[in-house]
């Protein structure tokens, strides 16, 4: 397959003679005859059909080059398929292969990926999905809506179109991308309304040479599963996991940059620069229980991460924070990951006249495994964050159910099976026990100081329950049944060890193209 | 704003040097020199602040009812123990609320509606848009500074010459004039001399000093602060925040947000009476204020209902307050006052119904359990079953002094709706847990405790110096 540099030098030796000779008509017009104009006009148009021509070669070229990237992609993940349908590994492997182009969503070495390679929405698709007439912009899109019964507190089951998201990429040139999310939760955003409009991501990538990539703007942190992918064609559950929800805030992005790339072997690696998080917008006094059910827990933005990530919206640029991701996805079936960030933060602010506390640092690192044995999906992941410097200002605050913690932890042990299948139907049953902890230890304080009993959880009257525990052990027991690769309808029910009152079935729709 | 010295230096200047200038007797006097560093406006802000002369009496000024030594607030006893302070133009006619601290007054923002929350505002309804608007106020108010109007303050104000020089040499003589304008000037002197002198915002309490590590709580100090931070005890930190919130580098104690609590009715205000007179003249208070959303078969005749009157926001004002007047919902909210200094400030509440710092905790702790007959027809005096903190059995007690039937009696039964009862520390009756106070007596007592460190004037360098205020020390409960 020839690339455009070779077809450009295979070209220039059998085109400079028609262009010496265009140019030396040009030169001697002004003295040629009739005769003389006639032959230029020819050579003119003759050089016209031969730019043409040669634009379209190069259009070939491009369109060849896109096709073999692709047939590249899918000898890979038939590598990788230990049969066909399984999930999973052909994400892995579809990862292994370079891929500038492809769109946030492409690469998803994740549990209860797509059950078919083939599905992914965007990275075998990407260049594809460039709309006819539009050059290189591409449109992609995911969301999820779930009915959620808690089943201590019927009064409270939502029904909610969770996310529409939609992206808008533009290919540059083979070696620059951009691409950005824009994200719409609980359908409806305004000043008046719960929901939020989001940019979730928003950056350029540039090829530097086949090892290195650089990105800048902001973007995904690569953490654990499923803070980069976390279409709901590419998780089991109707909600997400809480270690990757309360632990690692996804979905976790920040502004900076980075350097990722990846090698033959199926290693990959990302090393960044970004924002950091600010501790100065911690709320010590939450007067009502933050969250009074299983739901309100994942939307409360109380977790430490969560409570104190800033998402580049005026963010406060004085600290910054570093991070490296390193994966390895060589051997079929078999995806190996870590990640660690750290970097100061802001700090809470300490009264007027007081000794400067020390600056925080906030560190979070995970680590995770993911198998697909056949049937199977087999997946693990622990990760855990630490806060230094709290001790005055939770000293500051006695009483508080707040204070900050200095680490937090969590893990969960996954497995899936694919149970059954029929064309393009598929049904993964799976089953997760998972253990967060978002205030293992602290600093200036013996810990949160929690209501006794049954507290107003609003300033509605009547309006009673129990302050929650911030730590708990969750099992999930489950299905995901997938109508084709791109949509996918689950169901799961959810029991907690701690906040007994949190159980909780659920039910949704989740799409991803 | 900048952090004054030890309390010692702010009590004797201001309660010793410039309140002899105050209260009833006297003219104005030359005030002690202000701090350095004061302009020419907070200067004669403070000429007039002390000034009795430009009262229709010629014994009160500003500092008559905010008086120095007690965080610029009202002192009963010069008030013949009323609630409310005397004054007009015979020093006979009481007033309607309990007055406020003046101390970190700067710091309130104007008029708000933050997401549809009444916040900020001058005046405990908020209806001044600005302090310069609301220190005009109380010269030309019949029962208080009692002028007829503002050619009267003028005319006494060219009376006063210690306060006239200082006034004229920051305004010039051009705004004698004119005497709407020499009011306004006033206004914008008085609010200069609040917002300028650092004695207004002096920040030297002993939980000052502990925040930045060179003061101790006692442990009763410690555990008062974390249950007036903890939501399940006094969360007293929901509406008195105990950290800042963007008015001050500084916590205030108070969000500036309105509240309507239901406090009991105080017979101890003149207007609250069956008949409303002057205790001094026995003259009925013609000046009472028209009741516009009292229904005609409410219980009392006069109802203080706070943002949605009586008091409609000042005609003057360049930025007027919304009236709230048909906005019933409002009835019966008072702006949160800080808490600093608030061991000095007694009585307490709008209407001044307690008189320390135990009875406000133990009646919030009891508002809602055994007091009255939306609870409890039947109130079960202080004892085995009863309300162990009010004698009578409930804090609400109609003029006769037997417990009250209407509950939250000094709001027509139409407005109970507006009482807040979902937020702890209130547990009413429909509260799932029971009945039990959410703070025990030993708790008040170390509430109080950790209350009592929010007195300025602390040296911790000269921790036995500390001028204890008197419900404080130990045993004074």
């Amino acid at each position: 397959m020839r690339t455009l540099e070779q077809l450009t030098a295979w070209l220039t030796p059998r085109l400079r003679p028609l262009l010496l000779a265009g140019a030396l008509g040009a030169s001697s017009v002004a003295a040629a005859s009739e005769a003389d104009e006639a032959r230029f006009n020819a050579l003119q148009r003759q050089l016209a059909q031969v730019q043409a021509a040669l634009q379209q070669l190069a259009g070939e070229n491009r369109a060849l080059r896109e096709h073999e990237r692709e047939v590249d992609r899918k000898l890979a993940e038939l590598a990788a398929v230990p049969q066909a349908g399984s999930p999973g590994p052909a994400l892995a492997q579809a990862a292994a292969a370079p891929s500038p182009a492809a769109t946030p969503a492409a690469v998803s070495p994740v549990p209860g990926g797509l059950p078919n390679a083939s599905a992914l929405p965007t990275a075998a698709a990407a260049p594809g999905n460039a709309l006819a007439g539009l050059g290189g912009l591409r449109l992609w899109g995911y969301g999820e809506v779930y009915y959620t019964d808690p089943t201590s507190a019927r009064n409270q089951s939502q029904f909610d179109l969770a996310r529409a998201v939609f992206g808008i990429g533009y290919v540059f040139d083979e070696r620059t991308e951009f691409n950005s999310e824009y994200e719409v939760e609980h359908a409806v955003a305004s000043s008046t309304d719960v929901g939020e409009f989001e940019v979730e991501q928003f950056y350029v990538d540039r090829r530097l040479n086949e090892a290195v990539s650089v990105r800048a703007g902001l973007f995904l942190m690569p953490f654990g599963f499923l803070n980069e992918h976390h279409e709901p064609t590419n998780f089991y559950g109707m909600q997400r996991n809480f270690v990757e929800t309360l632990i690692i805030p996804s979905t976790w992005r920040e502004g900076g940059f980075n350097l990722h790339g990846d090698t033959a072997a199926g290693f990959g690696w990302n090393v960044g620069l970004t924002s950091g998080f600010d501790l100065s917008k911690w709320n010590f006094a939450p007067e009502f229980p933050p969250y009074s059910n299983a739901l309100g827990l994942e939307d409360s933005d109380i977790a430490p991460l969560q409570a104190t990530h800033q998402e580049l919206a005026l963010a406060n640029g004085r600290y910054l924070s570093q991070y490296l991701a390193l994966s390895y996805y060589g051997v079929a079936g078999l995806t190996l990951g870590g990640a660690i960030s750290t970097g100061q933060a802001v700090p809470v602010p300490a009264p007027p006249n007081s000794a400067a506390p020390g600056t925080p640092r906030v560190t979070l690192w995970e680590a995770h495994a993911r198998w697909v044995p056949a049937r199977w999906d087999l997946s693990a992941i622990y990760a855990r964050g630490a806060i230094s410097n709290t001790a005055l200002a939770n000293a500051a605050n006695p009483g508080s159910p707040n204070p900050i913690p200095s680490a937090f932890y969590g893990y969960y042990v996954q497995g899936a099976y694919e149970l059954w299948q029929r064309g393009d139907y598929r049904l993964n049953p799976f089953a997760r026990y998972e253990v967060y902890n978002m205030g293992a230890s602290y600093q200036g304080t013996s810990g949160p100081v929690l209501p006794i009993g049954e507290v107003p959880l609003s300033a509605a009257p009547g309006d009673y329950g129990l302050w929650p525990q911030n730590h708990d052990r969750v099992w999930t027991l489950g299905a995901n049944f997938y109508i084709g690769p791109h949509l996918v309808l689950k169901g799961d029910y959810q029991w907690y060890q701690e906040n007994v009152n949190f159980k909780r079935f659920d039910l949704g729709l989740g799409l991803a193209f | 704003m900048f952090r004054q010295g030890p309390r010692a230096g702010l009590w004797a200047v201001l309660a010793g040097t410039l309140c002899g200038c105050g209260g009833g007797g006297g003219a104005g006097g030359a005030p002690a020199p202000g701090p350095p560093g004061l302009s020419g406006k907070a200067l004669a802000g403070q000429a007039l602040f002390f000034d009795t002369r430009l009262s229709a009496s010629g014994q009160q000024s500003c500092a008559t009812c905010h008086v120095p030594a007690r965080a610029f607030t009202a002192d009963p006893a010069t008030d013949q123990g009323l609630a409310v302070p005397l004054g007009g133009r015979h020093m006979d006619l009481p007033g309607f609320r309990n007055a406020p601290s003046l101390l970190y007054v700067a710091f309130t923002p104007p008029f708000f509606l933050a997401g549809g929350t009444p916040t900020g505002g001058f005046f405990r309804d908020g209806r001044a848009s600005s302090l310069a608007v609301q220190a005009q106020q109380p010269f030309v108010s019949p029962f208080e500074m009692g002028n007829s109007d503002p050619a009267e303050v003028l005319a006494h104000l060219q009376d006063s010459p210690s306060t006239l020089q200082p006034f004229v040499a920051a305004f010039g003589e051009e705004v004698l004039t004119d005497p709407a304008a020499t009011l306004a000037a006033i206004g914008a002197a008085l609010a200069a001399f609040e917002t300028e002198d650092p004695r207004f915002a002096p920040f030297t309490s002993k939980y000052d000093f502990w925040l930045q590590g060179e003061a101790q709580l006692s442990d009763a100090e410690q555990r008062g602060l974390a249950l007036f931070n903890n939501p399940g005890k006094g969360n007293c930190t929901a509406c008195h925040p105990s950290k800042a919130q963007g008015y001050s580098a500084h916590a205030l104690f108070t969000d500036f947000t309105y509240d309507s609590i239901g406090v009991p009715r105080n017979w101890n205000v003149p207007a609250n009476l069956p008949t409303p007179r002057s205790p001094l003249s026995g003259q009925p208070l013609d000046y009472l204020p028209s009741q516009l959303n009292v229904p005609a078969d409410a219980e009392y005749g006069f109802y203080d209902l706070g943002l949605c009157g009586p008091f409609a926001p000042p005609p003057n004002d360049p930025n007027p307050r919304p009236v709230f007047t048909t906005i019933t919902t409002l009835c019966g909210l008072f702006k949160v006052p800080t808490l600093r200094n608030v061991a000095v400030t007694a009585p307490y509440f709008h209407n001044g119904e307690f008189a320390t710092l135990h009875t406000v905790l133990q009646w919030y702790v009891t508002r809602d359990i055994n007091n009255n007959t939306g609870n409890n027809p039947t109130p079960v005096p202080a004892g085995p079953g009863g309300n162990p903190y009010f004698a009578a059995g409930s804090p609400y007690l109609a003029a006769s002094g037997t417990p009250d039937l209407d509950e939250y009696n000094d709001l027509p039964v139409a407005f109970d709706a507006n009482v807040n009862i979902g937020e702890i520390p209130y547990t009413p009756p429909t509260f799932a847990g029971g009945q039990a106070p959410t703070l025990s007596a030993s708790e008040i007592d170390d509430v109080v405790a950790f209350l009592c460190t929010l007195t300025d004037g602390y040296d911790p360098s000269h921790p036995a110096a500390y001028d204890v205020p008197a419900q404080c020390l130990p045993g004074a409960h």
